[in-house]
């Protein structure tokens, strides 16, 4: 694909430095092919996650009151219950096992998925069940009076959690969303047991040539390392910017006279 | 002015309200009105169901028996459209409770935008129109967490103001607040009085409620032992218990 080896010979009798440098010009173009797919699959993952687990998290919010008609508390119940059940097991099982049973299960029911489709899935359904539990928590250390403040001026729960909760419930997840990115960006490796084309897939392609593992993984691992430190850098920026200012600018149009009529 | 007031009409009545947290029973048959322009003061130590009483006026509790009637309408009737009978009855909070991730002024234009109806633009003339009256126009960019503690309650008026409610609950809104902060939010308090804003007020302030209120309820372990005008409760107490109550709370 994007070979530059046309002027590269390979090292005869080379050290570990030689081949690092023959096998990055050698594979670079793969190395950067399955660092894209990486990130790709971590990022899309870590949103669709959240997504499923800000979902997740929102039902397990309402409320069942005694005077709700009972198809209400059943659907309510039953909705509770599956999604229990969902986090449970995607929580106690190793993300490669469910790559494994999903890619070579699904068709059995009908659902032939590649692999990149299916890689993008597992992380997405993985992370959502450990969202799941986080957006639970965040929304759990929002105070129970800014739930009371909203009812109070007749906002419904959903416009509650919208506009009052989930704003103070993503900042304080922030760290564990950042966290869960960081992971996702290591743990694709394990998609390579379905042969999507990552980053490790990418080290495997490049060591089985001329069986260099210890170099090839040594470049995997610096691109790992480069990874994960650039996106939790960017994450600490973000949650400093959601925490806004430290201080306001008054309103100097206003009077402060306790003056005026209702 | 006492009978004037009397041929306003009743906007909440209580009638034998009772409410259990379990087998803890708090409120034990709870009866009072009030009518519109009425100032409401509920006095009564610590634990007697004062808060409890105030947030079944609005559901936040469901009761556990009786019956609460807004305009002589069973509020169980509104329990089909909760939220647009709570926009109806305001709420100020002991902790204040501004919406920690939105500005002064966003906190007050929420809920006319969403609940109300109303267009951004109105809404803010309307919300910088109250903050302005409650004296916190100037902060308006403020985040909650800049704000002192009268600061914030003042804002939490204003706030509740905004939705135009028909009666306004107020639960110990002082309860939280450093001493010298305390005059600057019952000034607010009073001129709305003035201004015959309907309201039922939590309180610890005993100046305060015999000042301002029209009626003065005094509650004991989860039962309304004494209402009537303020001169009579303060001045005049047929119960012993709210005699000694006073007693404690005007000396200390
Ligand atoms: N959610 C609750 N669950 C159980 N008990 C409660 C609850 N809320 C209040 N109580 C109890 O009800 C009693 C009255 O409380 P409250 O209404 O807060 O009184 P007050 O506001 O007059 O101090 C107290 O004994 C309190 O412990
Ligand atoms: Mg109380």
């Amino acid at each position: 694909m994007f070979v530059l080896s046309a002027s590269l010979s390979v090292p005869t009798d080379g050290n570990f430095a030689d081949w690092v440098i023959f096998l990055t010009q050698e594979y670079g173009g793969i190395f950067l092919e399955g660092c894209m797919w990486t990130l790709l699959i971590a990022l899309v993952g870590t949103v669709a996650g959240c997504v499923i687990g800000f979902i997740c998290g929102s039902i397990q919010t309402i409320e069942i009151q005694d005077t709700d008609p009972l198809y209400k508390k059943l659907f309510i119940g039953i909705l509770k219950l599956i999604f229990n059940i969902y986090v449970e097991v995607f929580r106690g099982t190793p993300m490669m096992v469910q790559a494994m049973v999903m890619y070579y299960g699904l068709p059995m029911i009908g659902i032939s998925l590649a692999a990149l489709p299916c890689g993008f899935l597992v992380v997405s359904i993985n992370t959502g069940a450990y969202m799941a539990e986080s957006v639970r928590g965040g929304i759990d250390s929002v105070d129970i009076g800014q739930f009371e403040a909203g009812k109070a001026i007749g906002m419904k729960h959903f416009e509650i959690l919208r506009f009052i909760v989930m704003p103070q419930a993503i900042r304080n997840i922030m760290p564990q969303i950042g966290n869960q990115l960081v992971i996702n960006i290591k743990d694709t490796s394990v998609l390579n047991v379905i042969s999507v084309s990552e980053l490790f897939f990418a080290g495997k392609t490049a060591a089985s040539v001329y069986y260099k593992y210890f170099e090839s993984f040594f470049i995997v691992a610096v691109i790992y390392l480069c990874l994960t430190l650039v996106i939790s850098r960017i994450i600490r920026f973000i949650e400093k910017k959601m925490d806004g200012a430290a201080d306001y600018s008054l309103e100097s149009t206003g009077s402060t006279e306790l003056k005026g009529e209702v | 002015m006492a009978e004037k007031k009397r041929k306003e009409e009743i906007v909440i009545r209580v009638d034998d309200l009772k409410k259990s947290f379990g087998n803890h029973q708090v409120l034990k048959g709870v009866d009072f009105h009030v009518r519109k322009g009425d100032v409401t003061c509920i006095i009564g130590a610590s634990g007697s169901g004062k808060t409890t009483l105030l947030r079944c006026l609005n559901l936040l509790e469901t009761p556990t028996s009786g019956q609460i009637y807004f305009h002589e309408q069973p509020i169980t009737k509104y329990k089909m459209n909760i939220e647009q009978f709570r926009s109806r009855m305001g709420m100020v909070f002991q902790s204040f409770n501004l919406f920690n991730n939105m500005s002064v002024l966003d906190n007050c234009m929420l809920g006319p935008i969403h609940v109300l109806k109303k267009n951004k633009e109105e809404a803010r003339e309307e919300a910088e129109k109250y903050l302005e009256k409650v004296g916190m126009h100037p902060q308006i960019n403020a985040m909650p967490h800049q704000l002192s503690g009268g600061q914030k309650q003042r804002v939490a008026i204003a706030r509740a103001l905004c939705m135009h409610p028909e009666v306004i609950l107020f639960d110990e809104p002082t309860s939280a607040l450093d001493p010298q902060m305390v005059g600057e939010v019952l000034a607010v308090m009073k001129e709305m009085a003035q201004e015959g804003i309907t309201m039922v007020i939590v309180t610890h302030e005993m100046a305060f409620a015999r000042d301002v209120s029209t009626k003065t309820i005094f509650m004991k372990d989860g039962s309304v032992v004494e209402q009537g005008s303020p001169e009579r409760i303060f001045y005049n107490p047929t119960s012993p218990y709210t005699a000694e109550f006073l007693a404690r709370f005007m000396a200390g």
